[in-house]
């Protein structure tokens, strides 16, 4: 199992700790340098934290869990209008983002009213494509109640929903968790209070994405998504040049190579690991909905019958 | 009436009443529309489902036509032309815009600063090029109003509406189905209580 975790410390000998997480056989996601401090995100072996957090102290930098690491969340809107964007959508968006997930914004075509909200299929598959799905709704405990009852038809990634009200789980209709506080807010959220609310939101998808981890780990899948990344990057030439943010996006159950699909589906298919397999074995390579990228999902160890 | 002397928000909901006012407000603001604004009353009940939206307004000053700001009168004897006298330079080039636009370059001169003369016939023309309206602070604020209240406040969903716009009042009803009429009987009685409440 590997563990997300953040480092936070200062550049100078910063890259012991890359070195370390790597010879322990974890992967570093992201590094963002920022003047003298550094930011890494990176996925830890379970069983070696307790090394890597002494490296840590050495270095007087610290290691935070962060649970949305190496995650694709989509935030969802019922509309693009003014009603929604560009506060709070974009308020939530980038805040789970700066907490180490990647977010995409969704903008409904038909999600407004209550009794008329409507998902097109295209809208389904493409939220279906993500690790979770965030809906940010309104004022009203009834609207909220009414439009969970339709809206969310289809989709099969954990949905938490925002709104104004406090309410329970329980009385929010196929709703995986709810965080209130929120509702229709036309203003940038930076009060101490609405940064409260945000942090929640963080620690509710959090939880949430540990409970799907945990699933997951009953029947792991074949290969680790960071592995698929690293591999695609090794041997993928024209991902470096990739101008799209995250060109490799991990998943926790796969990634999204942002390459056309009718181009390079076969090589990719075709990439070989030491272990003597090849990607097709381990994982199924799929057109996106997401323009005409490609979406990698790994193949549980029930099918494969071996975890490389 | 003082700027936004009344301003409640009544709903069954609480919270969403509480949170339908901070949002009011940020649209105001968003729009520099508080000003405007004197009194502003609105009901939402979610389950029928209704908006209501009423206020009374306080624009500022009315439009502004060319005889306001200049002396409009026959050119000199003989020649077709209306010779217009600046008595205040402001608005000169959106008058300039506005005399292009209706006359054309060529029939317009302008030989000193505060001086413009418009080629045409005098006779017919003159009483209009003294009417022209050159700006409309009203206008503007008033679409700015219908941005703010059936753009951005109004739920999305409720695309049912009515409304009645004024220079003394506005009044928009919003539903997601077909509108009853006791919710415009509210609406309107809505507008009236504000307009009795006594000036402060």
């Amino acid at each position: 199992m590997l563990e997300p975790v953040m480092y936070e410390g200062g550049v100078y000998k910063h890259n012991q700790i890359v070195e370390l997480v790597e010879d322990l056989g974890g992967y570093i996601l992201q590094k963002n340098v920022m003047q003298t401090g550094v930011v890494l995100l990176m996925l830890v072996p379970i069983n070696d934290m307790a090394i890597v957090e002494a490296k840590a102290k050495d270095l007087l930098g610290t290691i935070m869990r962060a649970p949305l690491t190496g995650t694709e969340i989509a935030t969802v809107a019922p509309t693009l209008a003014y009603h929604h964007l560009p506060h709070l959508d974009c308020d939530v968006a980038e805040f789970l983002r700066k907490k180490g997930a990647k977010t995409n914004m969704v903008g409904l075509a038909r999600g407004v009213g209550k009794r008329i909200c409507q998902l097109s299929a295209y809208e389904r598959d493409l939220i279906n494509e993500h690790d979770l799905a965030v809906f940010i709704l309104g004022n009203y405990e009834h609207c909220i109640i009414e439009k969970s009852k339709r809206l969310y038809e289809g989709i099969e990634v954990p949905i938490i929903v925002t709104g104004a009200p406090e309410l329970k789980v329980e009385d929010v209709p196929n709703a995986t968790a709810y965080v209130g506080s929120f509702g229709r807010i036309l203003h940038h959220m930076r009060h101490s209070e609405e940064l409260r609310t945000l942090d929640k939101l963080a620690d509710v998808i959090g939880n949430v994405l540990d409970n799907v981890r945990k699933e997951l780990a009953k029947d792991p899948p074949a290969i680790a998504p960071p592995r698929i990344k690293k591999e695609i990057e090794d041997q993928v030439q024209e991902i470096i040049d990739s101008l799209h943010p995250l060109p490799v996006t991990l998943q926790m159950n796969g990634a999204r190579v942002k390459l056309p699909y009718d181009e390079y589906h076969e090589q990719i298919e075709n990439i070989k690991f030491v272990e003597g397999v090849t990607m097709k074995e381990v994982a199924r390579v799929l057109p996106s909905k997401m323009r005409n990228f490609i979406l990698i999902r790994a193949k549980p160890k029930s099918e494969t019958g071996f975890v490389i | 009436m003082e700027q936004l002397e009344t301003f409640t928000v009544e709903s069954p909901d609480a919270v969403g009443a509480k949170t339908t006012k901070i949002l009011i407000q940020d649209v105001l603001a968003d729009l520099s529309l508080n000003r405007v604004i004197g009194r502003l009353k609105v009901f939402v009940d979610p389950v029928e489902p209704v908006f209501i939206f009423t206020a009374l307004l306080r624009l500022g000053t009315p439009a502004i036509r060319l005889k306001d700001f200049a002396k409009v009168e026959m050119g000199s004897l003989g020649k077709d032309e209306v010779k217009i006298e600046l008595q205040r330079e402001a608005f000169t080039v959106k008058l300039l815009n506005k005399l292009w636009e209706k006359y054309g370059k060529e029939s317009i001169e302008q030989p000193d600063k505060k001086i413009i003369i418009v080629k045409v016939d005098p006779v017919k023309e003159v009483d209009t090029v003294r009417e022209l309206v050159i700006e409309e602070p009203q206008q503007e604020v008033l679409d700015r109003l219908i941005d703010a209240i059936a753009l951005r406040i109004i739920p999305e969903g409720f695309r049912v509406r009515k409304h009645e716009l004024s220079t003394s009042h506005v009044l928009f009803v919003a539903s997601e189905d077909t509108l009853k009429p006791e919710w415009i009987a509210r609406a309107k009685e809505m507008l009236e209580s504000m307009r009795s409440e006594k000036d402060a």
